[in-house]
C-alpha cells in the first residue's frame, strides 16, 4: 500500500483539475493531482477543438451574460454566468502571457468569432494541447505533486459509509501498470474527472464518469442528469473520422441534405448551423426520417484559415485527408451525429460558486460538474471556459478552507475493504462476459441517433435494465489483468451514471430543450427547476430545486407550456418563438 | 462510399529508440515497454482511439496510424435507414 497526504487532493488533470491545482498551490496548500493517464496527454481537454469563450476588457459583459442566461432559458445561476465571464477574461490573459498559441488577425489581435449558438458571445481558437502542456509545466514548478497512471476507484469517507453522514477524506485507487494500491488522504478532495460518456464515442475513452459516479455513491447530488442526453457530431463515426463540427461551422461550413437544401434555414434562419446543437441534430434526424439523407457538411464555403487551423488541431485533418473520400474543397461530405451521453456541463455534480458539493469537504469542477453559468444551452467554448474558472474557484476554496484543518482520520478497516473491492475482479473465475463486452452493451444504448432522441417511459425502463445488468455483472466479472481491471471499474461507473440519467429521465414527466419524451411531449412549467438525484440510505432521492434569485440581473422567466423543440422538429411543426 | 479500414496503431521496431514518450502519451494505455527489446510495443491495440497523441510525441516517427476509422462501437444512422452513398 502506497500512502500520500495533502491539504488538497484533485482527481483528474484536464483543464479543471490543473487550474484547481495551480490556484490551490498559489494559495499555499500542499496539492496532489492524480490521473488515470498522463496529465497533459489525456482527457477531453487535450482532445478538444480549441474554441473557448473569449471575453476581453473592452467587452460589455452584461450583453454576454444576458445571452447565456436567456439562451439557456433562465435555467442557471446568474451569479455563475458573471463569474464565468469575469474569470475567463483573466484566464485568457494568462494564456496570452504564457505564450499559448492563439489564432490572430493581421494586426496581431486575437481573432474572435461568434460562438455556436450565440450572436454576441465571442470565442477564440487556441491550441489546447499546448495549453495543457503549459499547465503541467506551471503546476510542477509550483510544487504540485502529480501522480500519473493511478486509476481512482472510490472516494474515502470519514465514517466508512456510502452514502456518508460524515465527510470526504480522500480517495483510493491503484497504479495501472504496477498494481500497487494507493491511498490518498486529504483535507479537501476535488473531483475533476471530466465528462460522463460511453467508450467509443468521443475519443476520450478514459472519461467514463468515474468522478460523478464515485461522488454519487458517497452521497453527492447530481443534477439535471436527463439533460446529459444530447446531440453532437462526434469525431468518431462508424465509417470514418471527421474533425470538429464546431470548428468547421465557426469557419463557415454548411449542412445540406440530399436535395442540396440548407435545411437549417427552416429552423433557425438567423444562426443556421450555429444553432443549439440539439436542434441541429434533431433537424438532421428529420432529414433522414423524411428520406432526405445523407446529410453532408459542405466545406466549399469555409474561410481560408480553416485548413491551416484544422491541420494544426486535428492531426492530419482526419477524413479530410483520407484517400477514401473525394476532395472536400469540391465535394460535400456525408457526416453523422450521435445522440447520447455527453455531459460537458449540461448535467453533473451540483456545485456552489466555490465548487462545493453537498458532501462536506468534497468539491467538483469542470465537466464532472453541472455548469450553472449557461443553463441548458452551452455555446461552443463555454465548456472549457467553465473548466478553467470552476477549477480555479474550487482550488481557491479548497486550499483556503484546508489551511485551518487537520487531516481526517481514516480507519484501516475502511481502507482494506476498499482495496479488496478494487481488486476483486482479478480473483474471479472467467465467465462468458468480458469487460469489453460490458462496454459494448453500454455503447449499444446509444446506437441510434433517432431512437436516442425520441424517448418514452417504456424505452427508458429497457435502458435502465441494461445499466442494472451491467452493474450486477461488474460484481461478478473476471479481469484478466490490470488493464482489464480498469475497464471493469469504468463499466461500473458508466452504468452508475447512465442509471442516474435514465432514472432522472423517468422522473421528469415533460419535454424541454433537448430532452424529449414521446409520452410527455409538452413542456410543463412546473418543471422549471434544477432536478436533483442522490443516494439516500433508503434509496434514490429526487429533488426539485428552485433557481437562485440572489444576484439576479435579468428577471427570471418561466418556460411557456408548449411542444418542446425536439418534438416540434421531429413532427415537422413550427418551433415555439423562444426556441427559434 | 464504404470505408472499412480497421483501427490500427503500429510501431516500427527498426526505428523505435525506446524513449518511452508514446507510453506516457497514450490516454488509454495501449502502448507498453518491452524490457527485453528495449522498445515500445502495442500491447492493447484494439483499445486504440486513434487520437494521434503518441504519434505527435514520437521523435523518430516510428508510429503509424490509420485515420480511416471503422469504429465497432458506433452504429450508423445510414445503415439503420438503409441509405447508401
Ligand atoms: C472531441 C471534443 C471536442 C471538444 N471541443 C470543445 C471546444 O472546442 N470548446 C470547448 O469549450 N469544449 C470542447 N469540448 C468539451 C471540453 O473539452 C470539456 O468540457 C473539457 O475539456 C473538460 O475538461 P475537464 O478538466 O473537466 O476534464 P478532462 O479534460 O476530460 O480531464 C479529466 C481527467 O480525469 C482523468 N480521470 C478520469 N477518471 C479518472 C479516475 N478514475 N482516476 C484518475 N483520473 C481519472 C482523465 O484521465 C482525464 O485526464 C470538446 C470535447 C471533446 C471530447
Ligand atoms: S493513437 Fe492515441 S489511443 Fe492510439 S495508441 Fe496512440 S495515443 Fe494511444
Ligand atoms: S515515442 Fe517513438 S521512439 Fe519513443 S518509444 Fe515510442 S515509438 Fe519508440
Amino acid at each position: 500500500m502506497e500512502r500520500h497526504e495533502a491539504d488538497v487532493l484533485i482527481i483528474g488533470g484536464g483543464f479543471a483539475g490543473t487550474w484547481a491545482a495551480l490556484r490551490a498551490a498559489e494559495v499555499g496548500a500542499s496539492v496532489i493531482l492524480v490521473d488515470k493517464a498522463y496529465v497533459s496527454r489525456s482527457g477531453a481537454s487535450t482532445m478538444s477543438g480549441g474554441i473557448t469563450t473569449c471575453p476581453l476588457d473592452s467587452d460589455d459583459l452584461d450583453v454576454w451574460a444576458e445571452e447565456f442566461i436567456t439562451r439557456g432559458g433562465y435555467m442557471c445561476d446568474q451569479r455563475w454566468s458573471y463569474q464565468l465571464l469575469e474569470g475567463q477574461r483573466e484566464r485568457v490573459k494568462d494564456y496570452e502571457r504564457w505564450g499559448v498559441p492563439i489564432s490572430r488577425d493581421d494586426k496581431g489581435n486575437i481573432r474572435r468569432f461568434a460562438s455556436r449558438g450565440m450572436i454576441n458571445v465571442r470565442g477564440m481558437q487556441y491550441q489546447p494541447k499546448a495549453a495543457m502542456r503549459e499547465m503541467r509545466r506551471r503546476i510542477t514548478d509550483l510544487g504540485v505533486k502529480i501522480i500519473d497512471r493511478v486509476c481512482i476507484t472510490d472516494l474515502v469517507t470519514s465514517d466508512g459509509c456510502w452514502p456518508t453522514r460524515g465527510a470526504a477524506a480522500g480517495a483510493v485507487g491503484f497504479h495501472v501498470h504496477s498494481g500497487v494500491f494507493v491511498v490518498l488522504r486529504a483535507k479537501r478532495t476535488i473531483v475533476a474527472t471530466g465528462m460522463i460518456a460511453m467508450k467509443g464515442t468521443h475519443r476520450v475513452d478514459n472519461d467514463t464518469g468515474d468522478g460523478p459516479a464515485m461522488a454519487f455513491r458517497a452521497g453527492a447530488r447530481l443534477i439535471d442528469m436527463e439533460f446529459t442526453f444530447g446531440g453532437t457530431f462526434n469525431v468518431l463515426m462508424k465509417r470514418y473520422d471527421f474533425p470538429s463540427y464546431n470548428v468547421a461551422i465557426a469557419h463557415g461550413a454548411r449542412l445540406i441534405n440530399s436535395k442540396g437544401e440548407r435545411f437549417m434555414e427552416k429552423y433557425d434562419p438567423v444562426r443556421l448551423e450555429r444553432s443549439e446543437l440539439s436542434h441541429v441534430v434533431a433537424a438532421f434526424a428529420k432529414q433522414i426520417i423524411d428520406g432526405n439523407g445523407p446529410v453532408c457538411v459542405d466545406l466549399r464555403h469555409v474561410d481560408d484559415t480553416y485548413w491551416p487551423d484544422i491541420h494544426r488541431i486535428h492531426r492530419g485533418g482526419g477524413i479530410l485527408l483520407s484517400e477514401h473520400v473525394p476532395d472536400p474543397t469540391v465535394t460535400p461530405l456525408p457526416i453523422e451525429p450521435t445522440w447520447g451521453m455527453w455531459a460537458s456541463g449540461r448535467s453533473g455534480l451540483q456545485i456552489d460558486l466555490n465548487g462545493r458539493t453537498n458532501v462536506p469537504r468534497l468539491l467538483a469542477a469542470g465537466s464532472a460538474a453541472k455548469n450553472d453559468a449557461t443553463g441548458t444551452h452551452a455555446s461552443a467554448g463555454s465548456p472549457t471556459a467553465f473548466c478553467n474558472v470552476s477549477g480555479w474557484h474550487a482550488g481557491d476554496c479548497a486550499a483556503r478552507e484546508s489551511l485551518e484543518e487537520q487531516l481526517p482520520f481514516v480507519p484501516e478497516e475502511t481502507l482494506s475493504a476498499l482495496r479488496d473491492a478494487a481488486f476483486a475482479p482479478l480473483g474471479r473465475k472467467p465467465g462468458a462476459k468480458t469487460p469489453d463486452l460490458l462496454h459494448d452493451d453500454l455503447a449499444r444504448l446509444e446506437a441510434s441517433v433517432v431512437d436516442g432522441m425520441v424517448l418514452s417511459g417504456e424505452r427508458l425502463q429497457v435502458m435502465l435494465a441494461v445499466t442494472e445488468d451491467v452493474s450486477r455483472m461488474t460484481c461478478e466479472i473476471h479481469a484478466q489483468d490490470l488493464h482489464d481491471l480498469v475497464k471493469v471499474h469504468e463499466a461500473r461507473n458508466v452504468a452508475e451514471c447512465a442509471g442516474a440519467v435514465y432514472r432522472s429521465a423517468l422522473d421528469r414527466t415533460e419535454s424541454r430543450e433537448q430532452f424529449f419524451r414521446q409520452d410527455y411531449p409538452y413542456t410543463d412549467p412546473s418543471w422549471f427547476c434544477w432536478h436533483g438525484i442522490r443516494r439516500g440510505e433508503q434509496g434514490f432521492i429526487f429533488e426539485r430545486i428552485d433557481f437562485p434569485t440572489d444576484g439576479v440581473k435579468f428577471p427570471i422567466k418561466n418556460t411557456e407550456a408548449g411542444l418542446g423543440p425536439i418534438g416540434a422538429i421531429i413532427r415537422g411543426e413550427a418551433l415555439q418563438k423562444e426556441h427559434a | 462510399m464504404n470505408v472499412d479500414a480497421s483501427i490500427k496503431v503500429t510501431i516500427d521496431p527498426a526505428t523505435c529508440t525506446g524513449c518511452g514518450l508514446c507510453i506516457l502519451a497514450c490516454p488509454v494505455d495501449v502502448i507498453r515497454f518491452d524490457e527485453a527489446a528495449g522498445k515500445a510495443y502495442v500491447a492493447y491495440g484494439k483499445d486504440c482511439q486513434v487520437c494521434y497523441l503518441c504519434e505527435d510525441d514520437c521523435p523518430t516517427h516510428s508510429i503509424g496510424l490509420s485515420h480511416d476509422i471503422s469504429n465497432s462501437r458506433r452504429y450508423s444512422v445510414y445503415d439503420q435507414f438503409g441509405i447508401d452513398f
